[in-house]
C-alpha cells in the first residue's frame, strides 16, 4: 500500500465510522426497509470512494453524502419503477415467448440503459422515438397515431435524437 | 455493485451542442423519407469535420443498441405508464400513498464464503450465487444453514430454489427426508407437515425417513411427510413463479389465493368465508401485495378494509344501489 493512500483512505474510514450509520438511518427511514438501505449505504460511499472529491476538505460531510444518496435513491426508484414494469410485460407474455432468465437479466440492463438515455425526453416525443426506434414505424404512421403533422414528428425525432447524442454512451 | 448509477449529463459546450443538432436534423431527414435528401450535402457535412462524421457514427451505435430489445417488452417497459397507474391504485386502495414494501427481487448476490445460516424476512425473497456457481433463492419467510464443504444444506423453514452448477450433488436436509440434486433446478417447499420438492430441471433422488428411495425427473413433484412419500406426480410450473416475483393464478379459490398471499404480508390478513367461493385468475407482482388487494377489489366483488397495513380485512362489496 502506498503512503499517499493512507490518508484519503482514513478520510473515508472516519466519514463511514462517523456518518455511516446516520446515512442509512436516513435511507431506512425514506426507504422503508432496511435491507435497501444498507445496499444504498454502500453504493453511497462506493460513489464517494470513486469520486474525485478530496474527503479530508469536506465541511459538511453530512451534507455531502446525503447529496450524493439522494441522487443514488432518486435512480433506485426509477430503477425499481423500471423493473416492475418489465416484470409486468413479461408475465404477460406467453410461454413460449419467454427469454431465459439469462437473455432476462441481459435485456433488463439494457433497458435500464435506454430508459437512463431517453430520461428528461418530453413524453411524446420519448413515445415517438421508441415508435420509430423498436416498432420500426415510418414518420406518417407516427404523425397518425399521435394525431400531429408529419413535420411535428420530424421535429421530435431530431429533438430525440441530438438529446441521445449529447449523453456519452 | 460498483458505483454504477445515473448517467452523467455535463452541460455540453455549445459547438457539442451544434453538431449534435446538425448530425439530429440529418438522421430525422432521411428517416422522414421525404424526397429531395441531398445524400451528397450529408457526404460533404459528414468528411467536413471529424466532429461531424464522430457523431454521425454515435448515432449509427445509438440505434444498434435498440435493435436486440423486443418490440413489445420495450414499448410496455420504456414507456410506462407510471403516474397514472399510481392514481388508479391510489383510488383502489383507499388510502393516500401506496407505503413501499421490500422489494423482492433483490439483486443476486454473490456469496463468498461457504457456510452460512441464511433468512429471509415476511415478504422479502433473496438470491445468491454460490462459490461454486450454483444458485440459491429463498422465498419469503425462509431459513437454511448451508455448508458447501460438505455438500450440505439444511432448510430449516420455508420455501428454496437451488440450481446445482457443478457435477458434485448437493443434499438438502428437511425434516421428512434428504433430497440430492444432482446438477439440476428444484424447488423445496417446507409446510407445516409437508416438504415437497419440484424438479425444474435435471434429476433428484429423494431418502424419505420412512421407505424406499426415489428418483424424480423434470417436471415431477412429490410430497414428503412423517409417514414417508406420496406418490409422483406433474406439476405446472406456474406455481413457482415467486422466482421471478410473481404470484400466478389460474381459475383458482379465492381462499387458497389470499392463503399463499398470506405467507408474504406480515400482520393479519382475514376474509369473510362468504368470499371464498370466488375465483381467481392472473400473474400478480409480489412485490407490492398491497397492490394485489387493490387488484383484488378491482376485478372481484370485494372491499379491502385497511385499519393498519397490518391488519386487513376483506368483505364482501355492497352494493350502492
Amino acid at each position: 500500500m502506498l503512503d499517499a493512500a493512507k490518508p484519503a483512505e482514513h478520510a473515508l474510514h472516519a466519514l463511514y465510522r462517523d456518518h455511516g450509520g446516520w446515512l442509512e438511518g436516513w435511507l431506512r427511514r425514506r426507504m422503508g426497509n432496511a435491507w435497501d438501505a444498507a445496499d444504498l449505504r454502500q453504493d453511497t460511499f462506493l460513489r464517494v470512494l470513486s469520486s474525485a472529491q478530496p474527503l479530508a476538505e469536506l465541511q459538511e460531510p453530512r451534507a455531502y453524502l446525503l447529496t450524493v444518496g439522494k441522487r443514488l435513491l432518486s435512480n433506485f426508484y426509477t430503477r425499481r419503477n423500471l423493473e416492475q414494469a418489465y416484470l409486468d410485460a413479461l408475465a404477460n407474455l406467453p410461454e413460449a415467448c419467454v427469454p431465459s432468465p439469462e437473455q432476462r437479466w441481459l435485456l433488463l440492463e439494457t433497458l435500464h440503459a435506454l430508459d437512463e438515455l431517453l430520461d428528461g425526453l418530453p413524453p411524446r416525443v420519448r413515445r415517438a422515438f421508441l415508435w420509430s426506434q423498436l416498432e420500426g414505424l415510418g414518420y406518417r404512421e407516427i404523425a397518425e397515431r399521435l394525431q400531429v403533422s408529419e413535420r411535428t414528428v420530424k421535429r421530435y425525432m431530431a429533438e430525440a435524437y441530438e438529446h441521445c447524442l449529447l449523453v456519452d454512451l | 455493485m460498483p458505483a454504477g448509477g445515473p448517467l452523467t449529463r455535463q452541460a455540453p459546450t455549445s459547438r457539442a451542442r451544434e453538431v449534435a443538432r446538425a448530425a439530429a436534423r440529418w438522421l430525422a431527414m432521411i428517416e422522414s423519407g421525404e424526397e429531395g435528401v441531398d445524400h451528397a450535402a450529408l457526404q460533404h457535412w459528414r468528411d467536413s469535420h471529424a466532429e461531424h462524421e464522430a457523431a454521425w457514427q454515435k448515432a449509427q451505435q445509438l440505434r444498434q443498441r435498440f435493435v436486440g430489445v423486443p418490440p413489445s417488452l420495450g414499448m410496455a417497459t420504456l414507456d410506462r405508464p407510471t403516474l397514472a397507474r399510481r392514481a388508479v391504485l391510489k383510488r383502489a386502495l383507499g388510502v393516500a400513498a401506496l407505503v413501499p414494501t421490500a422489494w423482492l427481487l433483490g439483486r443476486q448476490l454473490p456469496l463468498e464464503v461457504w457456510r452460512a445460516d441464511l433468512h429471509t424476512a415476511t415478504g422479502e425473497q433473496r438470491r445468491w450465487t454460490l462459490p461454486d456457481g450454483s444458485t440459491l433463492q429463498l422465498n419469503t419467510d425462509s431459513a437454511v444453514d448451508l455448508d458447501l464443504k460438505a455438500r450440505r444444506l439444511a432448510l430449516l423453514r420455508g420455501e428454496i430454489f437451488l440450481r446445482v452448477a457443478g457435477t458434485t450433488p448437493l443434499a438438502v436436509q428437511g425434516p421428512y427426508g434428504v433430497i440430492t440434486i444432482n446438477r439440476g433446478e428444484a424447488c423445496i417447499r417446507l409446510d407445516e407437515h409437508t416438504c415437497r420438492a419440484s424438479v425444474l430441471s435435471g434429476s433428484v433422488q429423494l431418502q424419505p425417513l420412512r421407505g424406499p428411495s426415489v428418483t424424480l425427473e423434470t417436471g415431477q413433484q412429490i410430497d414428503l411427510q412423517a409417514t414417508g412419500a406420496g406418490p409422483v406426480s406433474g406439476f405446472d410450473v406456474a406455481q413457482l413463479g415467486w422466482r421471478d416475483g410473481v404470484l400466478v393464478a389460474q381459475n383458482q379459490p379465492l381462499a387458497d389465493f389470499l392463503h399463499e398471499l398470506d405467507r408474504y404480508r406480515p400482520g393479519v390478513l382475514r376474509w369473510d368465508s362468504a368470499l371464498e367461493a370466488l375465483r381467481v385468475t392472473g400473474s400478480f407482482r409480489l412485490e407490492n401485495t398491497d397492490r394485489i388487494l387493490a387488484l383484488l377489489a378491482a376485478s372481484l366483488p370485494l372491499e379491502v378494509h385497511m385499519r393498519t397495513r397490518y391488519w386487513v380485512t376483506l368483505t364482501p362489496r355492497k352494493n350502492i344501489a
